[in-house]
C-alpha cells in the first residue's frame, strides 16, 4: 500500500486555478522530487498536503487513511493538528524560532506533544538528531548565531523530531549562498539513503536526479511528466519539460 | 522650609505614583485585549474598536479627563465617581486607563503584526495549538519589539499624570504650585522637576535593562 495517495487534487485562489487535478502516489521510504518553473504550483501543492492551505477538491490519503476527500473543507483546530501530524515541513526561509537555541527548537514540539514523556529522553533524541545533522557543537546556539546552512539543518532536525510519515521540503536551499547549499543537500541525501520518506521541491536538478526515486514535473498546475529520474530528466517526452530542463 | 517643601512634594508625588502605577496595571492588559479586538476578523468587533481608538488617540487627554469627570453628572444627572478626592482619583484613573490602553493596543497590534507569517506556519506544522503558538512563540518576540515604544509611552505617562490636576486631583505639581501662593516662592516648582527627572531616569534604566535582557536573540 502506498504511504501517500493524492487524487485529483485541486486548488484555486480567487478564481485562479492553481492546482488543476494533481494525482500521484508514493511508497514508504521513497524520495519524490517536484520540479517546475516558478508559479507552477509546487509550494501550493506542499501547503495543501500540510493543510496550511485547504484544497478545494480531490483526495489525500496517508497509510490508507483519508485525510481529505473534498467533501469537508473546514476542520476544527484539533482535527487539523491530527492531519498535519503525518507531514513534516522544511521551509525555504527556515522559520526557526529565534528565542530558542538550536536544541530548544528541536525539543519544543515533542515536549508539547508528549507532556508525559521524560524530558531527558526527548533531549537525548534531539541531540542525536542535531548530531546527525552535523551540528553537535551548535546545540546551545541561537538561530542568529548560525549560518543559513546550519539554520536549515536545525530546521530539518526539528521536523524529524516529530517522526512524521512524510517529510516535505520547499526549496530548502534556495535562500542559501551557493557555498552553503552543499551541506544541506548532503544531509538530505543522507536521509534518502536511510529511506526517509520525502517530498522535495527543488531547483537543484543534478541533486534531484541523484536522490530521487520518482520525479514529478509540474507545469501550470498539472503534472506534465512523472517517472524515474532518468525518464524525466534524461529523456523527457513532454515539450515543456524539455524546455525547462534546457534552461538548466 | 526645605523640609516642609520636600515633605509636601513627596505627598504629591505619592498621588502621581499611584495614578501612574494603577494606570499601567490596568491599561497594559486592557490594551492587549483591545489589540485583539482591533485585529479581529469580525467587522462588528473590529470597526467599533478601531473607531474608539481613533477618537481616543485623536483628541487630547485633557479633554477626555474633563468629559469623563463631568460627563456622567451632566448626562445621567448624577455623579457616578463618588465624592471627594477618591471620586476624582477614580475618574482620573478611568480616563488614563482608557487613553493609555488605546495607545498600548496600537503598539501591541504593530508588534503582533510584525511577526513573520512563517513563525505561525512553522508552529502549525509542528502541531502547536493556537494558545501554545501565542505564548511559546509569538509573545516574547512581540515583547522584544515593543519594549522601546512602550518605554516611550510609559515615560510620557509619568509626565501626563500632571494633567489630572484639571479635575483637581492632587499630584506633585499641584503641591509645588501651592507654595507660590502661600509663601511666594517658586523653587518648589523646579524641585518637582527633579522628582520627574529622577523617576523617568529610573524608568529609562529599567527599560534599558529589559532591552538588554532580551538581546540574546534577534
Ligand atoms: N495565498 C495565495 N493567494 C493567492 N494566490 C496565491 C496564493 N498562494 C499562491 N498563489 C498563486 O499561485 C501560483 C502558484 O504559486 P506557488 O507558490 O505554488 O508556485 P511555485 O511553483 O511554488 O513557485 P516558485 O518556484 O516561485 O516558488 C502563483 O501564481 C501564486 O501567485
Ligand atoms: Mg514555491
Amino acid at each position: 500500500m502506498p504511504i501517500l495517495e493524492v487524487n485529483n487534487l485541486k486548488k484555486s485562489f480567487d478564481g485562479d486555478s492553481i492546482l488543476k487535478g494533481i494525482s500521484f502516489d508514493m511508497e514508504k521510504g521513497q524520495t519524490l522530487s517536484i520540479l517546475g518553473s516558478s508559479g507552477s504550483g509546487k509550494t501550493t501543492l506542499l501547503r495543501c498536503l500540510n493543510f496550511l492551505e485547504m484544497a478545494d477538491d480531490g483526495r489525500i490519503k496517508v497509510n490508507g487513511e483519508t485525510l481529505f476527500d473534498g467533501m469537508k473543507t473546514s476542520f476544527s483546530e484539533n482535527e487539523l493538528r491530527d492531519k498535519r501530524r503525518h507531514f513534516g515541513m522544511v521551509f525555504q526561509q527556515f522559520n526557526l524560532f529565534p528565542q530558542y537555541t538550536a536544541l530548544e527548537n528541536v525539543t519544543l514540539a515533542p515536549r508539547l506533544a508528549n507532556p508525559s514523556k521524560d524530558k531527558i529522553d526527548i533531549e537525548r533524541e534531539s541531540r542525536m538528531l542535531l548530531t546527525k545533522m552535523g551540528l553537535p557543537d551548535k546545540l546551545n546556539h541561537y538561530p542568529h548565531q548560525l549560518s543559513g546552512g546550519q539554520q536549515q539543518r536545525v530546521a530539518i532536525a526539528r521536523a524529524l523530531a516529530l517522526k512524521p510519515d512524510i517529510l516535505c521540503f520547499d526549496e530548502p536551499t534556495s535562500a542559501l549562498d551557493p557555498e552553503l547549499t552543499g551541506e544541506v543537500l548532503k544531509v538530505i541525501k543522507e536521509l534518502a539513503l536511510q529511506h526517509t520518506t520525502m517530498i522535495i521541491v527543488t531547483h537543484e536538478i543534478p541533486f534531484a536526479r541523484d536522490v530521487s526515486d520518482q520525479i514529478i514535473f509540474l507545469d501550470r498546475g498539472v503534472i506534465a511528466e512523472k517517472g524515474t529520474p532518468s525518464q524525466v530528466i534524461d529523456s523527457p517526452t513532454n515539450e515543456r519539460t524539455q524546455k525547462f530542463l534546457a534552461n538548466y | 522650609m526645605f523640609a516642609t517643601v520636600t515633605l509636601a512634594l513627596f505627598k504629591g508625588f505619592l498621588g502621581t505614583l499611584k495614578l501612574f502605577s494603577l494606570t499601567l496595571l490596568f491599561s497594559l492588559p486592557l490594551g492587549l485585549l483591545i489589540s485583539f479586538g482591533s485585529m479581529s476578523k469580525t467587522a462588528i468587533l473590529r470597526l467599533p474598536i478601531r473607531l474608539i481608538i481613533w477618537i481616543i488617540r485623536g483628541t487630547p487627554l485633557m479633554l477626555q479627563l474633563l468629559i469623563i469627570f463631568y460627563g456622567p453628572g451632566i448626562f445621567l444627572g448624577r455623579n457616578i465617581w463618588g465624592s471627594g478626592d477618591s471620586g476624582r482619583f477614580t475618574a482620573a484613573l478611568t480616563a488614563f486607563v482608557i487613553n493609555y490602553a488605546c495607545y498600548f493596543s496600537e503598539i501591541f497590534r504593530g508588534g503582533i503584526q510584525s511577526i513573520p507569517k512563517g513563525q505561525y506556519e512553522a508552529a502549525q506544522v509542528l502541531g502547536l495549538s493556537r494558545t501554545q503558538t501565542f505564548f511559546r512563540i509569538i509573545l516574547l518576540q512581540v515583547i522584544k519589539r515593543i519594549v522601546p515604544p512602550i518605554s516611550n509611552e510609559v515615560i510620557t505617562l509619568v509626565k501626563d499624570t500632571s494633567l489630572a490636576r484639571v479635575i483637581a486631583f492632587y499630584e506633585i505639581i499641584w503641591e509645588g504650585e501651592r507654595f507660590i501662593k502661600s509663601s511666594g516662592i517658586i523653587w518648589p516648582l523646579f524641585y518637582t522637576g527633579v522628582f520627574y527627572l529622577l523617576f523617568s531616569g529610573l524608568l529609562t534604566l529599567l527599560f534599558g535593562y529589559i532591552e538588554k535582557k532580551l538581546d540574546y536573540f534577534k
